[in-house]
Parts: C-alpha cells; sequence; structure tokens
C-alpha cells in the first residue's frame, strides 16, 4: 500500500501548458529578477540598508566616516574567514566543532614557528597550513571512515587541539614574532588592509567551487542526503574528508592572520571564534539559497551583523547590547524562514542537527523491524 | 477457532476516502464483533492500509462514512473515549530496541503524578513477566527488545496494546503482525491473539498471508481497488477462491515493444547476503524481467544487493560478463548500472537538490567546462528537455524535488539513470506511492528503456505492473528463486499462487553458466 500523502500534487495538474515538446519553460527575466531581490532571499541586505540609514540619521559624525568602514572590515576578516572555512563541511552535513581550537593552533603554531625555531615566514606559514590540512585528515577520517558523528568526532578533535595548543605555547603568550611577519595582518593596499583582500580571495574561490562546479554540487548532495548521493555514485567519504581538509586549511590561515594583526601569539583565542563563526554561518544559510549553507550569504551575514553592532556601540550603547543584537538577529532570521514560502526548505540547520541520529538509527537497532 | 458473539465492538458503515486521483475506499461496510478474528485481506493498493490510517486517526475518512465503537454493555462509545477502545499494532510494532521489555511497557503508561517518583521495579518486572504471560510468552523482560525473536517483539508490542485491558471491551487491530516472522514464530503469534479473542476482545487482522488468514480468521473481508467484493466465513473459502476474489478480473497482458536482444546484461550466481539464499539470474539486453514474492521472501533486498548499496555474502555478479566488485555503487554506475531504490526519500533522490541537479548528478563530466566549471546553461537545457520527455509536472526544473508529488519525484529519479544510457536498470517498487497517471508514464519508460537495449530488473509487490510489464517473473520464496513464470503463463492469479506456494510451480529454467571472462 503506498503512502497516500504522498500523492497528493503539490500543484494543479491544470497547469499542463500549451508549450510545444521541448522546449525550455524559462521564467520571464522580470519574475526571476523579482525572485533574487524578494526579502525572504537577501532579508540581510534590507537589514543593512536600514541599519545604514538608521545609523546614518543618528550617530553621522562617526558612522558616516571612510575610518570606520575601513576598521571594520578589517576586525571581521578573521571572523569571515573562519566562517568560510565552516561552511564547506556544513555544506557536506559535517558540524565541525573544532574550527576555533583549528584556529588558536594556527595562532600559536605559526607564532612558535617563528619566534621559538626561526623559521622564516613563508615555510612557517606553509608548514602551518599543512598542519591545517592533517588536522582535516583526521576530522574526515573519523566522520568517513570509522562513522563517528561529525558533532562528537570534531569536539573530540577539539579537545586535543586544545591541549596542543597549551603544551605548545606552554600557556603562555609568544611573543617578538617580527614586524615583517606584523606587517601581513596590518599592512594596507589601497586604504585597506591585506587581511581583507585574502578573505575576498578565499571567498570567491570557495564560492566558485561550491556553487559553480560538479565538486560542490557533490558536497552539496553529500550534505542533503548521504545515501542517495552514494547511491548515484558520489564517493561520499572522499568528499567528506575534503571538505574537512580545506576547513582546516582555512581556519589555520585564520589563526596565522590573527597572530599577525596581534603581534602575539595568543593560545587563548581559538574558543572565542566559534560561536560567531557558526552564527555567521547559520544566518548565512537563510540568505540567497535559502536553506543551503553558503558562502555569500555567510560573509554578508558577517557584515550585517558587525554594521548592526558597530553602530551602537558608536551610538554609545552599553557594552551588552551588542551581544544582544547578534543573539537576536540569528533567532529572528532563522526563526523567520520557518514561515516563509520555502520553509520546507530551509531546514539546512535543522537537518544537520537531526542527522547524527537518522544516519545511525539502522545499524543502533539491528533487525528490530527487519520488515519495515 | 475463537468463540464470536453478536456482540459488535466495531461497525464502520460506507467509509469512503478520496484523495486526489484516486478512490482508495469506497462505501465499506465491516464488522467486528466479541471474540471474532476479522482478516481483511488484498492486494496492494486495494485500500486495507487506508482503512487502518482511517481507524488509527492518521485519516479524516469522508463525509458520509460512520465509524461507531461499543462497549462490551452494547452502548455505543463516543468522542476521545471511543479511539482507547481500538488497538493498534503496526508492522513496525513502534518498539524502542535499546529498551527492555519493561521498559517498553512502561512507555504506554499514563504516569500521573508519579511522573518523578522512583519507579519501582521489582513490581514492574512481576507485571511485565504476568503481561506476557497472558499471551502464552515467557522469555527475560530484562534482555532490551532488540535480541528477542520477532515473535516475542510482537507479543511485546501487543502486551503494551492490551496492558490496561480488562477483558471484552478493546479491538485489536493487527496491520500486518507477521511479515517479520517465520513458521512457527508467526504459530506463537496466533496463539496469543486466539487467547486475546477467547477473552472477549475483537480482533481485526491485515494480511498478505491467505494460508495464515485462512489459518487464523473467523471472518474475511476481501477488498479490491478500494471496495469490499467479499465478506464471509472463512470456512466457507478456500485458497483458490480467495486468490481469485483478490485479484478479480485478470488484465491481459500487453504487447510488448521490446525484444529480448539475446546477450546477458547481467549474470548473478549464487548471491546470499540478508535474507538471500544462493539466488541465479539473469537479464538479457531489451529484456524486462520482474521479480516477485512476499515481504520477507527476499524479494526487498534483491536489487540493493546487486547494485551493492547493500553488502553480499556470497555470489557473483557480472555485468555484460565482466565481474561487478561487491558494495561499491560507484563501480556499479561506472559500468552502466542505474539503481531506483523503493524508498525515495531515504535513499532514491536528495530531497533538498532541484530536480536539475539530482538528474545531473551521477554524470556530470559532459557538462564540464574549463577550470572545472559546471556549465549551467546546457545543464538547465538539458534538464528541460528531459522534464519534456518524462512529462514532469510542473516542468520546472530548478524546484526542489521534495516539492513535488511522489509520481513527479520517481520520473525524475527514473530519468537521472535513463540519462546515462544504462546497460542494466534495476527497479525496486517503481510505482509505489506514485499515482495512476504518473504510473503509466513509468511504465512507458520502462519499456523504452529495455527496447533501446538496456536490460531491466523490476522488483515489486504489485502484481498487475509485473504482468503488463514484464517479458518472465521470478517468485522468490524464502531467498530462493522458488518459480519462474514466462509471458504466456503470466497473470496475477499465477503470480499470487507462486508467492505464496499453492498449486503447480513452473521450475526455473536453467541457463548455462558463461564461462569465466573475468
Amino acid at each position: 500500500m503506498p503512502d497516500l500523502s504522498s500523492e497528493i500534487p503539490t500543484e494543479p495538474r491544470a497547469e499542463k501548458s500549451a508549450e510545444p515538446a521541448g522546449a525550455v519553460p524559462q521564467r520571464s527575466v522580470r519574475s526571476r529578477f523579482a525572485d533574487a531581490l524578494s526579502f525572504r532571499r537577501i532579508s540581510a541586505i534590507y537589514v543593512f540598508i536600514v541599519l545604514f540609514i538608521l545609523f546614518s540619521l543618528w550617530v553621522p559624525d562617526t558612522f558616516l566616516t571612510l575610518a570606520t568602514w575601513r576598521t571594520m572590515l578589517d576586525n571581521e576578516s578573521v571572523t569571515a574567514l573562519l566562517a568560510i572555512a565552516l561552511v564547506i563541511p556544513l555544506a557536506a552535513g559535517c558540524p565541525n566543532l573544532a574550527i576555533g581550537s583549528e584556529l588558536g593552533l594556527g595562532a600559536i603554531l605559526v607564532a612558535w614557528f617563528l619566534a621559538k625555531r626561526g623559521i622564516p615566514i613563508v615555510p612557517s606559514i606553509a608548514l602551518v597550513l599543512i598542519a591545517g590540512a592533517l588536522i582535516g585528515v583526521v576530522n574526515g577520517l573519523l566522520v568517513a571512515r570509522a562513522k563517528i558523528d561529525s558533532f562528537i568526532a570534531t569536539l573530540g578533535v577539539s579537545s586535543v587541539l586544545a591541549a596542543m595548543i597549551s603544551w605548545i605555547a606552554q600557556s603562555q603568550q609568544i611573543l617578538n614574532l617580527g614586524s615583517s611577519f606584523q606587517s601581513i595582518g596590518t599592512g594596507e593596499l589601497f586604504g585597506i588592509t591585506y587581511p581583507v583582500y585574502i578573505v575576498l580571495v578565499v571567498a570567491i574561490i570557495a564560492f566558485y567551487v561550491l556553487e559553480r562546479t560538479p565538486v560542490g554540487r557533490r558536497v552539496y548532495a553529500t550534505g542533503g542526503n548521504l545515501e542517495a548521493a552514494r547511491l548515484a555514485g558520489v564517493r561520499t567519504q572522499a568528499v567528506i574528508i575534503g571538505t574537512f581538509i580545506a576547513c582546516g586549511a582555512i581556519a589555520v590561515m585564520a589563526g596565522v592572520l590573527e597572530s599577525s594583526k596581534l603581534a602575539v601569539g595568543d593560545p587563548t583565542i581559538g574558543p572565542t571564534y566559534l560561536l560567531p563563526a557558526f552564527a555567521a554561518v547559520f544566518l548565512g544559510s537563510t540568505q540567497f539559497h535559502g536553506g543551503r549553507y553558503n558562502v555569500a550569504g555567510t560573509v554578508v551575514s558577517v557584515y550585517v551583523l558587525a554594521t548592526g553592532v558597530k553602530g551602537l556601540q558608536l551610538a554609545g550603547a552599553p557594552v551588552w547590547l551588542p551581544e544582544l543584537f547578534n543573539g537576536l538577529a540569528l533567532l529572528i532570521a532563522v526563526g523567520m524562514t520557518r514561515y516563509s514560502r520555502t520553509a520546507s526548505r530551509a531546514g539546512a540547520i535543522a537537518r544537520t542537527i537531526g542527522r547524527g541520529r537518522r544516519r545511525s538509527k539502522g545499524d543502533a537497532e539491528p533487525g528490530l523491524a527487519p520488515g519495515s | 477457532m475463537s468463540v464470536a458473539t453478536d456482540t459488535p465492538l466495531l461497525r464502520v458503515r460506507g467509509l469512503s476516502k478520496a484523495f486526489p486521483g484516486l478512490l482508495a475506499l469506497d462505501g465499506v461496510d465491516l464488522t467486528v464483533s466479541s471474540g471474532e478474528i476479522v482478516a481483511v485481506v488484498g492486494q496492494n493498493g486495494s485500500g486495507k492500509s487506508t482503512l487502518v490510517k482511517i481507524l488509527a486517526g492518521v485519516y479524516q475518512a469522508d463525509p458520509g462514512s460512520e465509524v461507531e465503537v461499543y462497549g462490551s454493555d452494547g452502548t455505543r462509545v463516543t468522542g476521545a473515549m471511543a479511539g482507547a477502545e481500538l488497538r493498534f499494532i503496526h508492522q513496525d510494532l513502534g518498539l524502542i530496541g535499546t529498551l527492555n521489555t519493561v521498559e517498553n511497557l512502561d512507555l504506554g503508561l499514563a504516569y500521573g503524578h508519579r511522573l518523578l517518583a522512583p519507579s519501582r521495579r521489582k513490581a514492574e518486572r512481576a507485571r511485565a513477566r504476568e503481561l506476557i504471560a497472558r499471551f502464552g510468552a515467557s522469555f527475560d523482560v530484562d534482555l532490551p527488545v532488540a535480541s528477542l525473536t520477532a515473535s516475542e517483539r510482537t507479543i511485546v508490542a501487543i502486551a503494551r496494546a492490551l496492558s490496561d485491558w480488562t477483558g471484552s471491551d478493546h479491538v485489536l487491530v493487527l496491520d500486518e503482525p507477521t511479515a517479520a516472522l517465520r513458521g512457527e514464530e508467526s504459530g506463537r503469534l496466533f496463539e496469543a491473539v486466539r487467547r486475546v479473542a477467547d477473552e472477549g476482545a475483537g480482533i481485526l487482522f491485515i494480511s498478505h498471508h491467505l494460508e495464515e488468514v485462512l489459518d487464523l480468521a473467523d471472518r474475511i473481508v476481501v477488498l479490491r481497488d478500494g471496495q469490499k467484493v467479499a465478506d464471509t466465513p472463512a470456512d466457507h473459502v478456500d485458497e483458490k477462491q480467495l486468490v481469485e476474489l483478490i485479484v478479480g478480473r485478470e488484465v491481459d497482458p500487453a504487447v510488448l515493444k521490446h525484444k529480448d536482444r539475446g546477450e546477458a546484461v547481467l549474470e548473478v550466481s549464487g548471491l546470499s547476503g540478508a535474507t538471500l539464499r544462493e539466488i541465479d539470474l539473469r537479464v538479457n539486453a531489451g529484456e524486462i524481467v520482474g521479480v516477485t514474492g512476499i515481504i520477507g521472501s527476499g524479494r526487498e533486498r534483491l536489487t540493493e544487493t546487486i547494485f551493492g548499496a547493500a553488502r553480499a555474502d556470497a555470489g557473483v555478479v557480472r555485468v555484460s560478463g565482466r565481474r561487478l566488485p561487491a558494495g561499491d555503487p560507484r563501480a556499479a554506475v561506472a559500468a552502466g548500472l542505474g539503481f531506483v531504490p523503493a524508498d525515495r526519500h531515504r535513499a532514491g533522490a536528495v530531497m533538498t537538490m532541484s530536480a536539475r541537479e539530482n538528474l545531473t548528478l551521477p554524470r556530470m563530466s559532459p557538462l564540464r567546462r574549463r577550470f572545472g566549471r559546471l556549465d549551467a546553461k546546457a545543464e538547465r537545457r538539458e534538464a528541460a528537455s528531459w522534464a519534456a520527455d518524462v512529462e514532469l509536472r510542473p516542468p520546472e526544473m530548478d524546484r526542489p524535488l521534495e516539492l513535488y508529488s511522489g509520481g513527479n519525484q520517481q520520473k525524475v529519479v527514473i530519468a537521472k539513470w535513463l540519462r546515462n544510457d544504462p546497460r542494466l536498470l534495476l527497479l525496486d517498487e517503481p510505482t509505489q506511492g506514485v499515482d495512476v497517471g504518473a504510473k503509466a508514464k513509468i511504465h512507458e519508460l520502462i519499456g523504452e528503456a529495455a527496447a533501446g537495449g538496456a536490460g531491466v530488473l523490476v522488483c515489486s509487490s504489485d502484481t498487475e505492473e509485473l504482468t503488463v510489464l514484464c517479458d518472465r517473473v521470478l517468485v522468490l520464496r524464502d531467498g530462493k528463486v522458488a518459480a519462474e513464470l514466462r509471458r504466456d503463463a503470466l497473470s496475477e492469479t499465477a503470480l499470487l499462487n507462486a508467492s505464496m506456494g499453492l498449486a503447480e510451480i513452473p521450475q526455473p529454467t536453467d541457463y548455462p553458466q558463461k564461462d569465466d571472462h573475468a
């Protein structure tokens, strides 16, 4: 007996149009344009416009200066980079709770190579990137091969990395990184700091690969339905390991930038970036693609949130207000998608959380209901 | 046989339920009395499950339908109380495998004010033993139910459904309770069911197994296409008559357009794993081979094991003479196989992705351009042409697949394999949960694929589908090929008989085993 509930056509059959067979049913340019600009797709942009107008009227003297915007772009570059790193494994359905520690390890490792080992800048950074990729391999093997739920596997790895950070740093800041290393994080081109360009380049590459290539399609298919992707011939294990490698490399790169900006290797910074990165990615998943973790939405979310926070700071808001703003923005944006037309599709977050349970169900109860 | 009385516990009058494009139930009348075991039989799609779902309150019956529930004293029970009079055992039993019998029985209890009070282990254990003893069973109630046998688990489910049962005034609805059971296992379950009936409950028993039905039931109700076609005491019919009632009019096999090209695309020998036991079979290019069998016969495991989605314990699968590595779906796709699993949501498609993205997922190489770019324009063009070919409604390939109806989703799943010019299509219940129009289109697509030279293996519990589509049908029983019906001998009656193991059975032909090319 078929499940009859699934038989109810979602749209009336009468829609059968008089188009000749094989004709390409294109929606009009206007309707596609209107859809692309609709609130439900790019609410963050509209929120940005509102915030911009609000603070332009409220605190025009400070908000509307070039310096404010330059600082903001620079300040958020590390968060933005880390959030981009996080999008990649999340798109494949694997939340990575180790990104904070990965950033922390990158930050301390580069400082240690430079200050304690005396390795030149370029090899130091290369070694750190290799270390990041290796952490990705470990994460990937734990999730894809050992079949440990990604939430748990990366939580464990995160703790191991935190221990390594303490060990390398001897729980102390590492100083004397050298001025030329510092210039990576603070140098400017056309008035904008290098980290902003790095974010831009990484974002474009990640966007291109995820959105415009077969590789990206396979990543999203793996995240959407691991079993169906596997049966369609996608190497789901390789996809998962690959996304963790990319994530690890970008996350340690964010750590390198942080050390360079601070001019010290600080063993405590990693965890502070974890939640902002997750918040940005979740918020970003409500943008552009409605329900798909995506790079563009994530980067836009980072800067829209930053605009709000900056404006509130300039307006002299109390120190707790920015945190409140961040939290409410996330809750409202994600909550609103439940009521939008694409509600069923907007469940990227729900899918990620519910995923481990669903995946392990078949194995956990062997033979309980073989007939079902 | 149990002692049936004339006190009705459940009376259904003029029960109808329409779904868009399908009248699932059409004016069905049904009575279950105290102490009576009533069996409902019928093919897939006959309305059995809809009936159960309406009784369970999952679906709302159409206006004009009446469902009345009576107490043991003959007074009508209404409202919320009526729901409590009906107890259900569904096919999946609804037990939690990691919890033991005591804990599973507790799940159904209303704790009331002692929500956080410590549970009284000893008393509960004693009560659990007492409950299962009532159904003639005794086993360790401290074991996780996942480690019990299938019949013991069913008894736990029954005990839970009837844990507060005092005697006569309940109707127990059993929906395919023996699907997972074998031989003596179901015998033990039936003993328990008889005890329940003897104590005065009414039993509504839904089953595919005619032998069991005749063995257990007092009265048999036959549904066909949503209508009640027979309501007869069990001792007035035999299996042969019952099969005729279930099938009704025989559909004449249509003339097939495809032609067997003689060369084998699939050769399976000694395939074992899960419920399969040393299966040998062969599918030629341009041939459509059906596979049927009751639940548990191995029918539902065959395609996934051949494709490599599920692990095989032993056996060799050859595609066009070359050995397919076991358990490697990627290699299977590369070898020209396409697999349409029965569970579309779990394994057939990525519902959150668009129809277009699902279509091209198995093979994107022709759309790759420089720098690994995916040619979005070419992809859209191709998707639109496939949408027209499979008559996708609505023909917008950019909609997420989950927004389509079941039939249209299935068209996309089939199209994604047809796009690869497959050597062999493995289809598992290809038209399950699909409306009539889409079903015809899917059959047409399968026929076209075979006419184009692909071999097709269709596993289905829908005997009508098999008689319409197939050149020959293999019937599985207990994990083995028990019979083979060629097209001239193909009829729904013959398939049902062979599935149940009745009457004379045509033996499968012996294929000369090909030499090892690999």
